[in-house]
């Protein structure tokens, strides 16, 4: 299992895994976004030298948590908790895995659920199987998802010890899932 | 079947849009088609709350858009090209088979059995309404069945299927959205599989005799739109 420090000094990365300034990765901007206008759009990631990059070629099997945003171009497997941080799939990623972040922007493929505090983006060579929960949701044309769609009210992040508090965005409270 | 009036899954109260009727026009603008079908649908899901609406074509921000801003919860799984990803698979699988081990060879229905191990997972009564498009055209007739049969199955009791049918194979394969309450944007896509078969009235009865009732509404373009209520 490997779990991500909040700093990740370049000397103690594995090869393929690196920090690097934002201005060189090919992240989605995150506009301001209401639920029913919200869409997608790719742009360079904001300044930022908090993003860490899981590169092509690079295969990462365990946890992967921590406060930096993350760029993942390689594949990873098991769990992606990044829940104050952003998480962006680019188009040569393959993540297995949960991912929990505050943003989630994806390109690449993904079997697992996405569970965004903030937003999601599936951008137009997504291809998504599993449940997408955040209380936005942009979807590009071209995109593939095969699962649930579900906009949550609340910014946090939803637990399953907390599903009987989710609200959907008819402020109904639910109480079970399916 | 009966052609009966709304039924309604619950006594929730709240305002209903109006009931719809067939309109004048099935064209609205360019590769938009005013939906009869689309309207009924909308009417008999419109009290069911913590409603849940399931999408076989590929997913598109204005349909998500359009439920989730109701309330609604959808599910979304572009049925067609997992099944066309499905064929693909088995083509490969068939092509590395050892030589001469025929018995390899699925039957059509065996392989609709096998697709539907991975696809339409859903629990039982899970959704309160599903939008079919017109898949069904597209997939071998043998392997409709079946696939109806699990439709059949994951509708709510009282939940709506909308489907789409050609009266005559399709000119060009076309994608469905959502514009608003009464309008269905077609979208011009690569074919992704073949017209297959014509569905006539007696077939579609029988294909849905689970559901206990059916509408059809026939477009100028001569696109059958029906509701099947279970």
């Amino acid at each position: 299992m490997w779990r991500k420090s909040n700093e990740v000094k370049p000397s103690e990365q594995p090869h393929g895994a690196r920090s690097e300034e934002s201005a060189k990765a090919p992240a989605l901007q995150s506009p301001p976004l209401a639920p029913s206008s919200f869409a997608p759009t790719a742009g360079p990631a904001p300044a930022s030298s908090n993003l860490s990059r899981i590169g092509s070629g690079l295969k990462i099997q365990g946890e992967v948590s921590g406060d930096s945003d993350l760029y993942i171009d390689g594949d990873v497997r098991g769990k992606v908790q990044l829940t104050n941080s952003r998480v962006t799939v680019g188009p040569n990623g393959r993540v297995q895995a949960e991912i929990e972040a505050r943003q989630i922007c994806v390109e690449g493929t993904v079997q697992g659920d996405l569970r965004a505090s903030e937003s999601a983006q599936l951008g137009a060579s997504s291809r998504v199987r599993g449940n997408v929960l955040s209380p936005r949701i942009g979807v590009a044309d071209g995109a593939q998802l095969s699962g649930k769609i579900e906009t949550t009210k609340s910014p946090a992040l939803e637990t399953p010890e907390r599903e009987n508090h989710r609200e959907t965005v008819g402020a109904k409270l639910e109480s079970t899932d399916q | 079947m009966n052609w009966t009036a709304k039924p309604r899954l619950t006594a929730a109260s709240g305002a209903a849009p109006a009931k719809p009727g067939p309109t004048n026009s099935s064209v609205a603008a360019p590769n938009c088609r005013v939906s009869n079908g689309l309207k009924e649908f909308l009417w008999l899901i419109s009290d069911v709350p913590r409603c849940r609406v399931l999408d076989l074509g590929p997913v598109w921000q204005s349909t998500v858009s359009f439920f989730v801003d109701k309330g609604y919860r959808v599910s979304s799984e572009d049925l067609l090209r997992a099944w066309k990803d499905f064929l693909t698979t088995e083509e490969e699988r068939l092509r590395t088979a050892a030589v001469g081990n025929t018995g390899e060879k699925l039957s059509p229905s065996a392989l609709a059995e096998k697709f539907l191990q991975t696809s339409l997972q859903y629990p039982e009564q899970s959704h309160h309404g599903v939008l079919v498009w017109d898949l069904l055209d597209y997939f071998d007739p043998v392997a409709v069945p079946p696939l109806v049969d699990r439709l059949s199955r994951l509708v709510h009791p009282g939940g709506v299927v909308l489907a789409l049918f050609h009266s005559r194979a399709a000119e060009r394969f076309h994608r469905y959205r959502i514009v608003d309450a009464q309008t269905i944007e077609l979208i011009p896509a690569p074919t992704l599989a073949v017209h297959a078969h014509v569905f006539q009235n007696r077939e579609l009865l029988g294909l849905f005799e689970q559901f206990r009732s059916s509408k059809s509404f026939v477009g100028r373009d001569q696109v059958r739109e029906a509701i099947f209520v279970k």
